[in-house]
Order: structure tokens, then C-alpha cells, then sequence
């Protein structure tokens, strides 16, 4: 006989969203921030970063989004300057490449479509790590990011009707698409994080003869239904801005001022290329992480977890990365504490403030090592008060990731420290003798 | 307690190592809590290879699809699938893998209203376990039934 399961249903009483549709048309051309080291005036090189609770935040009936870095970009029609908007509120993520914005917002753009090697336009489905996705088309802008623009770039266009997503992507329509303000809770996706692009050398037509099929979800043509995958060259993929800049392009320096506890907003600066300007040179006191998979490991409280690869050299899991998308510090629950009630079961729960360190390690035995401090407060108290207090930064809120895997260092760990994100594929050459990226440093 | 439907199929021979495409459409059962012939349906689905392993009290069927995620679908003894594990850069279709689950999975996800933010998943319900985590290129996650883990086997292993 089927037992019946018991399906909680809790409030969680965190507030609704208002309004919905995209960014401000203002003037393009966004002003530079002072980052937290003072250099002060608008460098074209800087963006202004504000972990500010989101683009409902200081609506009436809005909702604060804690612990996410929000920013502005320019998007214009290729090769025109006036064809422009300015989107507000795009959240920056360094856990993803390509920018993703919503379709009611560059739909006066008139973007040409990217095509997949089959020659139509090319679809594309992203997922984040709680299973939700993002689903539209490729099409082809001109992106500027304080003062540097990226020509040509193929970015998504997150659609607005729900028609004709292939079951691959939705889940049968059962997953969350993110495709309005509300539900993705910004008003897009930066995607500024170690790769150049999307899905890569996975969904290049170059791997054909190895694999059968295209990977899904990933790429699709619609010009028949249903949506079926496709190979799409690399140079069509959905492609991180920072690396179509025509200078300051090999990386990002992500510097975010110290929080203790709570802050109602902090600002600070997403600075463009490493080693390449007078302000975004490589500090000597830098620990640089190379990776193994896009990972490297952490020593926790007598476990080790590492990235791991096989016998084919190819990745198996594990280790721990650096990601500004996710918006609390999440770590196997080897203190075994409490987690969190309800809808809140992500999170952990301590009776108090608790504290804990960890130890990152070069995975590839470079000997590099740096030890990270953090404490973890009681997620549900953190939210509640979030709330009441209008904070949108949390430095002290933590949760789980799997167990067996290692840490998810999202966005708290930015607070007070400047990380340094090189990019795949591209080279670093100041100071001399930096090992060839991808790699962190802080 | 038996919280699934029975299985009546003897427990067949299975090593099945290849890589092809049936032609199936969506089967009637799949994956988490089916029996193990469900495995093959998932591995038809995802045009997989597959490779088996053993161990004390249960054996792992590890699918590797196309561009490279991994899913590992543990089986019992008795031939019921109990736990599912993902790794690799795309995220599988967990309402393949899930099986009768997912509607469960999905229940709770529209239910309980979740906190702003992105981040990953850990989702405890009576009989189901669901975690997922990762970022682009990268994902991994579990989904198991608690009550039918065998003794000795540690949820972080099950990946």
C-alpha cells in the first residue's frame, strides 16, 4: 500500500513582490563607483556593485533580498549607440557566465538571434542550484559595464511566455521558471564568473563525433517542435561580458566592504581586469587557489573535502567554490546544527552566534593555504530581522550545502575580502609568474 | 514500513554496458523507488552508458549522459532503487529520476514559501530527502528515502 506522505504547509511570511518588468531607460553610460579602496571618481574599469536588498527593496510592499550584489549595464542594439537601455538591479554573479535579462526589457532593442550550428536560433536553459531555470533566446548586444563595453556579445533573453519550453528544461512545467522580477528576484543575471562562457567545449559541434547527442538542457532550436538540442560553437554561447571587453578583460577584482553582523546597504566595486591598470594591480599579500575543476578544497572541522577527478580525467564532484550568486555561506553540517524550520530548511538554526573556521587549500598541492573565519547566527532570527530592519546585508547567515561536497562561499564571504577572479582562457601577465587561469586569489 | 508499491519481479540480472537510443517515451515508472528495470528506462532516456558496482548491501548504477553528468541510481537487494545521486555540468531531469517522487518534491517546493535568495537546496520531508547545490557547469545533489538506507551508509557517501 502507498503511504500517504505528509506534506508540511507553512508561511513563511517573508514578504511579497511588487511590480514587475525591467530596468530604468536612463541615459546609457553608468557611473563609476569608489570601491572600498578609495580610488574614488568614475574609472571606466569600475563598476558600482550594491549589495542594496534588491530592485523591490524600497518599494511599498516590496521584499529585500539579503546578501546579493546588485549593479547596472547598458545594453544596446550592436554597433548602435542610441538603440540603448540602462538595466538596473542585474544581480552580479560570479558563480555563472552571460548576461540575462528579461524579454520586456530589450524587446525595443530588435537583438538579432544567435544561431545553433544547425543554423537556427539558438534557445537556451540554464539552472541553479536549487533547480530553478532560466529559458529564451540567444541574440546578439552590445554590453557596457561602467566604461567598458563588450561588442557583439551573445546574451540570453529570458522569454516571457512559458510556451514551448522543452520538458528537459521545465520539469514538465513542475520547476520554478525565474522569468519575472519577482520570482527571480532581479532584474537579471551578470554572470562574471571564472569561464568565458556558458556551457562550453560541452556544447561545441567540435565534440560531435564523441558524443552522441547535444548535452541537455542546455542548447536548443525551436524551428520544429518540440525543442530539441543542439551544439552551439562556443563563440555563440551565452558569453561572460568581462572576456569581449577589448582591454581589462582577464579577470575581475570583487571588493566589498568588512560587515559585522548586519548592515542595512553596502556598496562597493566590480573591478575589471587584474594587473592591467593602476587599480587593479596583484597584491603581494594575495593567496592565489589554482583549481581542479573549477574547485579547490577546504579542511573543516576534520574533513577534507576536495575536488575530484577520475580515471578519464573527468570531474566527479566535490571541493569548494567561491560564488557571489549564492546569498549565505553553506557548508556541510559537520557542527550538527539545527536546521531551520519550514520553508527556511536550507539554513541553519543555532540557539546563538556560533563560530567556526575553515581552511582553504590549493588542490593541485601548490602548498597554498588561508584560513577563513566566519560565524553562523540563527537564519530564522537573521530574516525576521532583515525584515523589520530593512538589512540586506547578513554576514552571519549560513546553511547547508549537500554533505560529501565541501563549501558554497557565497556572498558573506566578500565582506572585508577583495577576490580575485581570473578567467579561463585568458592570461594574466602582471605580475610575471602567475600560473595561467583559471584560479581565486585573496 | 513499506512505503512503496510492492515489487513482484524476481531480482534479474543487469549488467548492461552501451550506449543507445530505444525510442522510448516517458515510462510508467522511473528511478527513485522503482525497481531496478526502471534504471534501464532512465538510461534509454538520457542516452547513457552505464557501469555497475557492488557493495556491502547494495550496488551502484552509475548513468553518464552526454556531455558528462553523472547519475548514480543505488538499488537494494530486493531491487528498489533508494537513493539517487547527480554530479556534472547539467542538471538532470528530476522528474525522470525522481520518479513517483517528484510530485512530492515539487509539492513541497510550491508549499513552503522560500526565504529571497539563491542558494542551494535542502529539502526534509517525511520519506524523501532532497539536496541540490552547485553552480553553472557544476551541479551535483542527492535525493534519497531515509527509512530504506542501509545500515552503514552514510548520506555523504550516496554522490
Amino acid at each position: 500500500m502507498r503511504k500517504k506522505f505528509l506534506v508540511l504547509i507553512l508561511l513563511g511570511g517573508v514578504g511579497f513582490a511588487v511590480g514587475c518588468g525591467g530596468g530604468s531607460s536612463t541615459p546609457s553610460g553608468v557611473p563609476g563607483g569608489s570601491g572600498s579602496g578609495g580610488s574614488g571618481g568614475a574609472s571606466a574599469n569600475v563598476l558600482a556593485i550594491a549589495v542594496d536588498g534588491g530592485p523591490t527593496a524600497t518599494q511599498p510592499g516590496g521584499f529585500i533580498v539579503p546578501n546579493a550584489a546588485f549593479a547596472s549595464a547598458t545594453v544596446c542594439a550592436p554597433g548602435s549607440t542610441s538603440n540603448c537601455v540602462t538595466i538596473d538591479h542585474l544581480l552580479v554573479d560570479t558563480g555563472s557566465s552571460g548576461l540575462r535579462v528579461f524579454e520586456s526589457e530589450v524587446s525595443s532593442l530588435n537583438l538579432p538571434t544567435v544561431n545553433a550550428s544547425n543554423g537556427s536560433a539558438a534557445y537556451d536553459c540554464v539552472s541553479f542550484a536549487d533547480g530553478s531555470f532560466l529559458w529564451g533566446p540567444v541574440q546578439n548586444a552590445t554590453v557596457t559595464l561602467a566604461g567598458e563595453t563588450a561588442s557583439n556579445t551573445p546574451i540570453q533573453v529570458i522569454s516571457s511566455s512559458t510556451a514551448n519550453i522543452p520538458t528537459s528544461c521545465s520539469n514538465n512545467n513542475l520547476t520554478e521558471f525565474q522569468n519575472t522580477q519577482s520570482s527571480l528576484e532581479a532584474n537579471g543575471i551578470l554572470g562574471v564568473g571564472l569561464e568565458p562562457s556558458d556551457c562550453g567545449l560541452a556544447c561545441d559541434p567540435s565534440e560531435e563525433p564523441v558524443e552522441v547527442s547535444p548535452p541537455a538542457p542546455a542548447y536548443y532550436t525551436c524551428s520544429s517542435l518540440p525543442c530539441t538540442p543542439q551544439f552551439v560553437t562556443v563563440a555563440n554561447q551565452v558569453t561572460n561580458p568581462v572576456v569581449k571587453f577589448s582591454t581589462d578583460n582577464n579577470g575581475t577584482i570583487f571588493e566589498l566592504p568588512a560587515v559585522s553582523g548586519s548592515a542595512a546597504t553596502v556598496t562597493g566595486s566590480l573591478i575589471f581586469g587584474i594587473g592591467t591598470e593602476t587599480n587593479n594591480q596583484y597584491p603581494s599579500s594575495n593567496t592565489l587557489f589554482t583549481l581542479v575543476c573549477d574547485n579547490f578544497t577546504t579542511n573543516f572541522e576534520g574533513n577534507s573535502y576536495a575536488p575530484t577527478v577520475n580515471t578519464a580525467n573527468l570531474c566527479t564532484g566535490g571541493g569548494s567554490f567561491i560564488d557571489s550568486g549564492s546569498n549565505g555561506l553553506f557548508f556541510p553540517n559537520v557542527p550538527n546544527f539545527p536546521i531551520c524550520p519550514g520553508g527556511l530548511s536550507d539554513f541553519y538554526c543555532p540557539a546563538s552566534l556560533t563560530n567556526l573556521s575553515a581552511t582553504n587549500v590549493d588542490p593541485n598541492g601548490t602548498g597554498a593555504t588561508k584560513v577563513t573565519s566566519f560565524s553562523v547566527d540563527n537564519a530564522q532570527n537573521l530574516y525576521t530581522n532583515a525584515n523589520t530592519d530593512g538589512d540586506a546585508a547578513l554576514a552571519t547567515l549560513g546553511g547547508l550545502n549537500p554533505p560529501g561536497f565541501g563549501f558554497d562561499w557565497g556572498l558573506p564571504f566578500y565582506y572585508g575580502v577583495n577576490v580575485y577572479t581570473a578567467i579561463d582562457g585568458q592570461t594574466v601577465s602582471t605580475p610575471s609568474g602567475l600560473p595561467s587561469p583559471p584560479w581565486w586569489a585573496y | 514500513m513499506k512505503t512503496l508499491l510492492e515489487n513482484s519481479l524476481p531480482f534479474t540480472s543487469w549488467l548492461i554496458v552501451g550506449i543507445g537510443w530505444l525510442g522510448l517515451s516517458s515510462p510508467a515508472l522511473a528511478a527513485l523507488g522503482g525497481d531496478v528495470t526502471s534504471v534501464a528506462a532512465d538510461q534509454a532516456h538520457m542516452k547513457a552508458s552505464i557501469e555497475v558496482k557492488q557493495s556491502e548491501g547494495y550496488e551502484v548504477h552509475a548513468l553518464q549522459a552526454p556531455g558528462g553528468t553523472v547519475v548514480s541510481e543505488y538499488v537494494s537487494p530486493s531491487g528498489r532503487v533508494f537513493a539517487v545521486a547527480w554530479h556534472g555540468p547539467f542538471f538532470p531531469e528530476l522528474h525522470q529520476i525522481l520518479g513517483s517522487y517528484f510530485q512530492q518534491y515539487s509539492a513541497a517546493l510550491q508549499a513552503e514559501k522560500k526565504p529571497h535568495g539563491h542558494r542551494p537546496l535542502n529539502l526534509e520531508q517525511p520519506g524523501l530527502v532532497v539536496q541540490t547545490g552547485g553552480h553553472m557547469r557544476a551541479y551535483f545533489g542527492r535525493a534519497y528515502i531515509p527509512e530504506m538506507l542501509p545500515p552503514g551508509l552514510k548520506v555523504e557517501e550516496i554522490k
